[in-house]
């Protein structure tokens, strides 16, 4: 094994799913499957009035509401406990799951479904955010459809607005944006030695267990959830597993059979969350000599028809909300509404794409105003080491941004094309500066997950890590192995690391945040160096590590105040353009960037997720247009909801800056969604230049270019 | 129902099945051949790709009954030759792994792209890689194994 | 249980045809997934089906004199390699869909299926192709151009099968195509230019121009046509705005989940003007040069 971790070794499974020996939950036989097929809401608002279910032949069932046991709550038992099992009076939103038909033809399953008549009152519903605050047919959810409402203050924003006139003003958008795991949802259900398990594709087993052992009165200890082969994720598979595990678990529960749940393409993309809509509005004061003084930013999120982790997102989303900004003086104030529409969910970012791309593009706007070049104003307000946040919490950490600009902005020529690129002649450059924070937000790691982690040395001198992580694309089998093995000195082959039970794991916590390696990674660490002080051949010996939250960092969750993260990931992201005259249409010329991971623990690995999420940052820039007709996902199947192909964009130049995290395993940090974070702003900002006007929404289609183009 | 004989990775095949059923369930259910992803049925996506004839396709939009006859490539075929095993190789030292399931599709892909012509630049491996999607991977690492199999071993082909 | 027929030769596919009601299927691309049903169930198809994609009759390619005969179950990609078909055509059938969908899709499922976005349509409009209905006793051809009636219609009887399509080789030396998709590869149209044009002795001696996708079928006019023929440089630049306009009332696209009707037009009319530019570039080089 080489000194340095960073070295890339190959993917402990690459030659599994490369040579088509993984299997995924579709390709796992049970004996005696039953199939299970969603019955859902066609209305997006009202009552369900009366259910007529057609005489079922022998072996065939319809679950709902009506079959959840004795003592069993219709609640599925998420971070609140609002989403029902089974929709059984109340509907919100469009494709809201009523029923649950079982039986083992496909066939005769669509011919029941055909007959199932549902008969509604339908009430007014409330789509956009503007419809939500005006509580449209009354309030969805308590007195003002706001799930979650902050209003927090740095420094004396009033005092810095009486200063001046100058103010420049933005109200950015951001659409939905769906998932795409090239796997859809899917999982099996059966009895297993006695108790209630799910095979699953997902990223937390251990939330999926908690969310749905009350709806069969059951302690979650009686609940198996064991982790699949899982063919990508993003955030669609932390929660929303959840919402198919509870019926699929109240079915088994009444049946006893295996039940497999699998979704269509086009079922997954119109009945599954999305990416929480985004509105901000900020005002910056501006004073004579052109210093930025004060800002005021409003910011609405739109979280659908039920809270899921809506205020978790608006809690990441305030703490991005400045970017990679000192900006003194700040007034926040934040929103997650409640809507009709299918309940926003986690996706890549949580929140801090929707952010960044407002404050990126707001500091390219002030640029423009001023007179300045846009990396001139961002540089200028660079927060630093010490520098305070919007929380008012502090910077542990040495910010190598200086540094990273100069080497991509030589990389990629910025400066030569910025001047050389005269606004509106169709070519431009631009630049977005970025930063993700890792981990849980404020004491979420101590407080809400407080991860456990077990790595047991058997007889044969083989090591395993006993974690509830999973691997989903990400390459953790092969990052978390590589630390054991570094640690040890031993081959990566001599540890294992199984996909994940719930009833073989300590709860490491869930695979999100980007938190893996550095909170979990690092846990590794310290019990595989603690076993290899206490080594012993022959013999069988099991380390627990338990996470405990530095001294020095600060967090008042009441007050939402100090250090919401105990590190962060730093980015820089080049983007250059050319727009085509006749059609609108964006040719990217050339991506470049680089980021402040720490340390890589693997460069192959690090460069993939970097990779990965700038194409779907782009993705979510340019082309993935999701509107709502009538309450429904219109763009439903993947010929209509566009994602990137490999003709799309050219190919990347990827960079890293070390920065050693002094808690994260090796040094390293989160990178899982930090390069989903800036590069869109980039985009927009090189679209902007490149004709000339005000962008202020994405996706920057052809259409919205040719509006702005002729508008002005 | 109707008889139906091709052939499937060098071997005679005899099935009885209906000629509308789509080729890709005949693969993955009737023949075990679990390699076959469906991410879309609809064509789009790549996952289901098999090389029918030494062609490219998507096997979700192939009726049975079409396919008498035929040659039918999988990777639990594919990965026995020579050829394959460069590629999956190829793949695997070059990244071009995450998640796995777009994988399968895209080596036949690659092997159809690598039939067609041993030295494929960049611009001609993104234009006919463009029928396989990816979430994971923004496919430069599959395009850099795919000149990577070309570089080491496009005598093989 | 739907029906399917698998007939060894044309013959017996017209027989069949003539005899009851069923739905010719080449590759099926379209069909498969607009009858698409659950996951190892069969597609739901109303209509017994007739698989014509094997039948040797319809699978050529046959260079003459002054036309390229094209079999109606020639695959997209088979089309595409052949360098016996006009430049315009093959470089419109580059950019549909992707390897994978060429390699299935034949013309005459495209041509069959009749969608607005159907993308040889456009070019082997403006190339005048006609198209060859075949029944058990009778054959007829006519132009392409008439036999597309709207969204999904066509002439074909029920007891029809498209056997081929006749492309006139004619000689062009200006020639554009543009399709502009919902993103770069693997993508449905929003709208296609179709444009070819023959300068001789600096006046316009022949001119087709075809838009794809901004209206129920592909907009071609033979009218406006004909009032460019024979124009000269300077005839060609005062007459600009008139064609521009003729051609706008004729472009009527719809908002859908791909794009808007505002902008199929504006960008039809600008790929129009840039043809119209090419031309009178071209004219003005000629110009110079004697």
């Amino acid at each position: 094994m080489s000194n340095n971790i960073s070295e890339p070794v190959r993917r402990v499974d690459a030659i599994e799913k490369a040579d088509g020996r993984a299997k995924y939950i579709a390709d796992i036989n049970f004996a005696n499957l039953l199939y299970g097929r969603f019955v859902r809401s066609t209305i997006s608002r009202g009552l369900i009035k009366n259910i007529e279910v057609p005489m079922l032949p022998e072996n065939y069932y319809f679950i709902s509401s009506k079959d959840i046991p004795e003592g069993g709550v219709n609640k599925i038992n998420m971070i609140k406990e609002d989403w029902p099992v089974f929709a059984d009076k109340e509907i919100r939103f469009y494709g809201q799951t009523i029923g649950l038909v079982v039986g083992p033809d496909k066939e005769i399953l669509l011919n029941i479904r055909e007959k199932i008549d549902i008969e509604y009152i339908k009430y007014e519903p409330a789509f956009t955010i503007e419809d939500a605050l005006s509580c449209k047919g009354g309030a969805i959810h308590g007195k003002n459809n706001l799930y979650s409402n902050y209003h927090l203050i740095k420094g004396d924003p009033d005092k810095a607005f009486e200063k001046t006139e100058k103010i420049v003003a933005d109200e950015i958008h951001t659409g939905f944006q769906e998932h795409v795991y090239l796997e859809t949802q899917g999982m099996t259900g059966l009895m297993e030695n006695g108790k209630l398990t799910i095979y699953a594709s997902c990223q937390c087993p251990f939330y999926t267990r908690k969310a749905v052992a009350p709806s069969v009165n059951k302690n979650v200890e009686e609940i198996v959830i064991k982790q699949v082969t899982t063919g990508g994720a993003f955030g669609g598979k932390e929660n929303f597993p959840d919402i198919i595990a509870a019926p699929l678990i109240v079915a088994v529960n009444k049946i006893k059979k295996p039940i497999q749940i699998i979704y269509e393409r086009d079922e997954d993309i119109s009945f599954t969350s999305k990416r929480h809509p985004s509105i901000t509005k900020i005002k910056t004061a501006i004073d004579d000599e052109n210093n930025i003084i004060g800002m005021d930013i409003e910011m609405f999120i739109n979280g659908g028809g039920y809270e899921s982790c809506s205020d978790v997102v608006l809690q990441r989303a305030i703490a991005s909300a400045n970017g990679v900004y000192d900006i003194p003086n700040v007034r926040i104030r934040a929103k997650a509404v409640a809507t009709n529409t299918f309940p926003s969910d986690a996706m890549r970012g949580f929140g801090t794409p929707q952010a960044t791309y407002a404050i990126e593009t707001h500091m390219m706007h002030i640029a423009k105003e001023i007179n300045l070049e846009e990396s001139e104003i961002k540089r200028k307000y660079f927060i630093k080491k010490r520098g305070k946040t919007i929380t008012n919490g502090t910077i542990h950490e040495e910010v190598k941004l200086e540094e990273m600009w100069d080497k991509i902005s030589s990389l990629s020529d910025y400066n030569r094309k910025n001047t050389q690129y005269k606004p509106g002649h169709n070519k431009g450059i631009g630049v977005a500066f970025y930063l993700h924070g890792g981990g849980f937000t404020g004491n979420g790691e101590q407080k809400i997950i407080n991860a456990h982690v077990r790595v047991k040395k058997h007889k044969n001198e083989k090591v395993e890590l006993l974690v509830s992580n999973v691997e989903m694309g990400q390459g953790l089998k092969t990052t978390f192995s590589k630390i054991a093995a570094h640690v040890l000195n031993l081959p990566i082959d001599n540890i294992i690391y199984k996909n994940p039970s719930t009833a073989k794991v300590p709860n490491s916590g869930p695979t999100v945040a980007s938190r893996s390696i550095m909170i979990v990674g690092k846990l590794i660490e310290r019990a595989c160096i603690k076993l290899k002080k206490e080594w012993l051949i022959d013999e069988e010996i099991e380390i627990e590590e338990v996470f405990n939250q530095p001294d020095e960092f600060k967090w008042d969750q009441e007050k939402f105040q100090g250090d919401a993260y105990s590190a962060y990931s730093w980015g820089v992201c080049i983007v250059e353009v050319e727009v085509d005259t006749y059609t609108y249409e964006v040719k990217t010329k050339g991506i470049w960037s680089i980021h402040d991971i720490g340390k890589e623990i693997d460069r192959l690995i690090s460069e993939g997720q970097v990779s990965g999420g700038i194409i779907q940052g782009l993705g979510y820039a340019y082309l993935e247009k999701l509107d709502l007709k009538n309450g429904r996902f219109y763009q439903n199947t993947l010929t209509d909801y566009i994602i990137p192909t490999s003709d799309d964009f050219p190919s990347m130049n990827i960079y890293f800056t070390e920065n050693p995290y002094k808690y994260g395993p090796f040094g390293a940090k989160g990178v899982g969604e930090l390069p989903h974070d800036g590069v869109m702003a980039a985009f927009s900002s090189a679209v902007e230049k490149a004709i000339g006007k005000n962008i202020s929404k994405i996706p920057v289609t052809p259409e919205y270019i040719m509006e702005l183009i002729n508008d002005g | 129902m109707d008889r139906l004989l091709f052939t499937l990775n060098n071997n005679k095949v005899e099935i009885s099945v209906s000629p509308s059923k789509r080729l890709i369930d005949v693969l993955r259910d009737d023949l075990d051949m679990k390699s076959v992803k469906e991410g879309c049925g609809e064509g789009e996506c790549g996952a289901c790709a098999v090389l029918k004839d030494g062609l490219i396709v998507t096997s979700c939009l192939i009726p049975a009954g079409t396919i008498t006859g035929s040659n039918i490539t999988t990777l639990e075929g594919l990965r026995e030759t020579e050829r394959g095993k460069c590629i999956i190789e190829a793949f695997a030292d070059a990244g071009a792994v995450q998640c796995g399931f777009c994988t399968p599709g895209m080596v036949l892909t690659a092997e159809y792209i690598l039939s067609k012509n041993n030295h494929p630049n960049e611009n001609e491996i993104r234009k006919n890689l463009a029928g396989n999607l990816c979430r994971c991977t923004g496919y430069d690492m599959i395009v850099t194994a795919i000149i990577s199999a070309a570089e080491k071993v496009g005598g093989l082909w | 249980m739907v029906e399917t027929y698998r007939p060894d030769n044309l013959e017996e596919a017209l027989k069949i045809r003539n005899s009851e009601k069923a739905i010719p299927f080449a590759g099926g691309t379209d069909l498969m997934v607009k009858y698409k049903s659950w996951t190892g169930t069969l597609p739901k198809f109303p209509l017994p089906l007739i698989f014509l994609g094997h039948l040797p009759e319809l699978i050529c390619i046959e260079k003459h004199k002054d036309f390229v005969s094209i079999g109606a179950s020639t695959t997209l990609s088979t089309i595409e390699d052949d360098k016996r078909i006009p430049v315009h055509l093959r470089k419109a059938i580059s950019m549909m869909a992707a390897p994978p969908i060429r390699n299935i899709a034949t013309i005459g499922g495209n041509i069959g299926n009749a969608s607005p976005a159907g993308d040889t349509i456009c070019p082997l409009i403006t190339l005048d192709a006609t198209i060859t209905l075949n029944s058990l006793n009778a054959s007829r051809r006519i132009l392409l151009k008439d036999f597309i009636m709207g969204p999904g219609r066509t002439l074909l009887k029920d007891n029809e099968i498209i056997t081929k399509i006749d492309i006139p080789l004619k000689t062009y030396n200006i020639e554009l195509y543009r399709k502009v998709g919902t993103r770069k590869a693997n993508a449905l149209s929003k709208l296609s230019f179709s444009g070819v044009a023959n300068i001789s002795n600096n006046k316009i001696d022949k001119i087709h121009i075809s838009v794809g996708a901004v209206a129920p079928i592909v907009v071609r006019s033979n009218e406006i046509e004909k009032k460019i023929i024979g124009l000269r440089l300077h005839e060609v630049k005062s007459k600009k705005e008139e064609i521009i306009q003729g051609y706008s009332a004729l472009i009527k696209p719809i908002d859908d989940q791909r794009s808007t009707s505002t902008y199929r037009k504006k960008v039809s009319i600008n790929i129009l003007k840039y043809f119209l530019t090419i031309i009178t570039n071209k004219m003005d080089k000629n110009k110079n040069l004697c």
